[in-house]
């Protein structure tokens, strides 16, 4: 009961904290609205105040290293924010500039500090629907201020904004300063320290998957620039639509992610192809935004969850929270420079098209070996140091325990205790005189016949088995 | 390679150049702006797609069985559920995870629980009946093994028990 309250308090004071840097701060609506009212030079306020907020992002991790001033932080600097958010009620001058950098900066420490309360608020196996619950509910409050700005009052919804921060720091002022439960097994201090190599891939599969996002700030969204009305509130939907779908699959499903992230690229693909062949009305807008949006949806998640995974594998989970946010902002900030390189040297929209969608192929083509790498670093992360640690008598007597959906051969028999002792698919195919495809197909039918989807989930399985009985 | 891999090699070949040379002259009519000819070639394209992920899968459960022999046998007899037998003269390689009979792929213990499994193996003097399937759809596959040395067919015996967990009933 108290888990649930801690994580719904949470969702709501990240989720309101979020709302006021995506309508706002990081390319938001409101921050549009306000430069174009006073026709003012956007890339400059745009670009400082992302590169600000990467800043924020990263540093934060090497000055907060405990929850309660990770409590302190997020309640001071959302304070710091929403000073330097008010020049922007009266005309450009240098404190646009000042405010910008400063809100950047200690918006990035705001939200990497966040990263201890979705470790300590939100138990393991659920992190992937926090993740979900923040981003939807962000997004659908920034829905909303996104229409005041672009309907009724660039200030209004200005104001707006600064409600969503006011309200997010008395939330986070709530929030628990110490542990909420206490982990039902920690890896000790092996997996603390050996999370470099995982952080370092994700950082990159990160920072290349959301150029496009990047990418598409600058060619496609400034091409509907004329549907204001429809832009200011379809915008998010498919976002929120395809976050609320993966949310909510069957675990078994969600265990399959990484088929979803090439169901996300050919989205991408087919939104930038469209965007090639359909004109700029409604129809097509709402065409390209549902794919372009839509596998933005599940591209974020992906890499939210799996960030919220490696929380696990960190005595600081506020350095994991902002590297890996500060990743996913240096995507979109290589993809803001290259779209707007693109667009600034005066090709036609339709070669614009070309070049955005071959830079979309390349960064698409380095997707999967990097997700396969990491999802094999952190198979044989924690998990395998636990059982590790067993003795031989201990192995053998949870594997008899667990309940088998059926029966396993004898060859599967000898693929399990190989996998049990860490050994790679290759690994395991040098040891029995098999393929390496082969030794797939085993793991395969060994998941099948255990109701799980991974390695990781298997020893997981036969560890809670243990600490059961 | 096994000639029958092959062939299904060279199939999936074929395919994947027709597709390439569709999805190439989809992108050569995207950029020459035509896009009537554009939608007509991407919705063409997905046929040769669908037919070259469905001619993968095939050699790669080709490969897959050609890898993992138990017997090898020169023809064999199909009989479906109601159905009258059909003779096969070419040569047909059982394995532990399904039956490589000339280029037809019959598969089995690949898709874990829920996908096709090997129900039950009888063996005689000179035929093995393989019969496998999921629920109601089951085929019977009867093979000449010719195999004369009772050690051998122990041996057979052993190895189908260890690959795929089916106990051979033996027969004289």
């Amino acid at each position: 009961m108290i888990y649930k309250n801690t994580r719904v308090l949470s969702v709501a004071a990240f989720s309101f904290l979020f709302a006021y840097l995506l309508s706002f701060l990081f390319e938001g609506q409101v921050l549009y609205s306000t430069i174009e009212a006073y026709g003012a030079q956007t890339h400059t306020y745009i670009f400082s105040a992302i590169l600000a907020h990467l800043a924020g992002l990263f540093s934060c991790g090497y000055f907060i290293r405990t929850q309660r001033s990770a409590k302190l932080a997020m309640t001071g600097v959302m304070a710091a924010c929403l000073v330097s958010s008010v020049p922007f009620f009266f005309a450009p001058s240098v404190l646009w500039l000042a405010g910008l950098i400063i809100a950047g900066f200690f918006g990035g420490w705001a939200v990497a500090a966040w990263g201890y309360f979705l470790k300590a608020c939100t138990p393991k196996n659920e992190r992937i629907k926090t993740c979900a619950d923040v981003l939807i509910f962000s997004n659908l409050i920034m829905i909303a201020v996104n229409v005041v700005a672009m309907n009724v009052s660039h200030d209004v919804g200005l104001t707006l904004s600064m409600l969503c921060l006011i309200i997010g720091a008395v939330l986070t002022w709530l929030l628990p300063a110490g542990p909420v439960q206490e982990p039902q097994y920690e890896s000790g201090g092996k997996s603390f320290t050996n999370i470099k190599k995982p952080m370092l891939v994700l950082f990159l599969f990160v920072a290349i998957l959301t150029i496009d996002s990047g990418l598409m700030y600058q060619v496609i969204n400034p091409a509907f620039g004329h549907l204001r009305g429809l832009v200011s509130w379809y915008w998010a939907v498919p976002y929120i639509a395809a976050l609320a779908f993966m949310r909510n699959l069957p675990i078994r499903n969600r265990i399959q992610r990484s088929l979803f992230l090439y169901v996300g690229m050919g989205m991408i693909i087919a939104a930038f192809i469209t965007f090639m062949l359909l004109g700029r009305g409604t129809s097509d807008y709402l065409v390209v935004n549902t794919l372009m949006l839509g596998a933005c949806g599940i591209f974020d998640l992906f890499w939210w969850s799996i960030l919220g995974e490696m929380l696990d594998y960190t005595s600081n989970p506020v350095r994991v929270f902002g590297a890996g946010l500060s990743a996913n902002v240096l995507g979109v900030l290589l993809g803001d420079v290259l779209g707007a390189g693109i667009t600034s040297v005066g090709f036609s929209e339709a070669e614009v098209a070309v070049i955005a969608l071959t830079v979309v192929c390349i960064t698409l083509v380095i997707l999967p070996p990097l997700n396969r790498q990491l999802v094999l670093l952190l198979k044989n992360h924690a998990y395998l140091d636990a059982y590790d640690r067993m003795d031989k008598e201990q192995r053998e007597e949870i594997i008899c325990q667990i309940k088998l959906k059926a029966s396993l051969t004898e060859r599967e028999k000898e693929v399990l205790q190989l996998i049990l002792a860490g050994k790679s698919n290759k690994e395991i195919s040098e040891v029995l005189f098999i393929t390496e495809s082969t030794v797939k197909t085993h793991v395969r039918n060994i998941f099948s016949k255990y109701d799980v989807g991974s390695r990781a989930e298997l020893i997981s399985d036969i560890l809670k088995n243990k600490s059961e009985s | 390679m096994k000639p029958e891999v092959e062939a299904i090699r060279k199939e999936r070949d074929v395919i994947a150049v027709i597709s390439m040379a569709g999805i190439i002259l989809t992108g050569l009519f995207i950029v020459l702006q035509i896009k009537e000819a554009a939608i007509v070639c991407i919705v063409v394209c997905a046929l040769p797609l669908i037919l070259l992920y469905r001619q993968g899968r095939l050699l790669s459960a080709a490969k897959l069985i050609c890898d993992n022999p138990i017997l090898t046998v020169p023809s064999s007899v199909i009989t479906a559920e109601n159905r009258a037998g059909e003779r096969m003269t070419e040569e047909t390689i059982v394995s532990t995870f399904g039956l490589l009979l000339g280029s037809k792929v019959y598969k089995w213990g690949c898709d874990g629980i829920s996908g096709t499994r090997l129900q039950r193996v009888r063996l005689d003097r000179n035929h093995i009946w393989l019969t496998f399937g999921v629920d109601n759809e089951v085929l019977c596959i009867k093979l000449l093994h010719g195999i004369t040395d009772k050690a051998r067919v122990m041996e057979i015996t052993q190895k189908l028990w260890r690959e795929t967990g089916v106990q051979a009933e033996v027969s004289d």
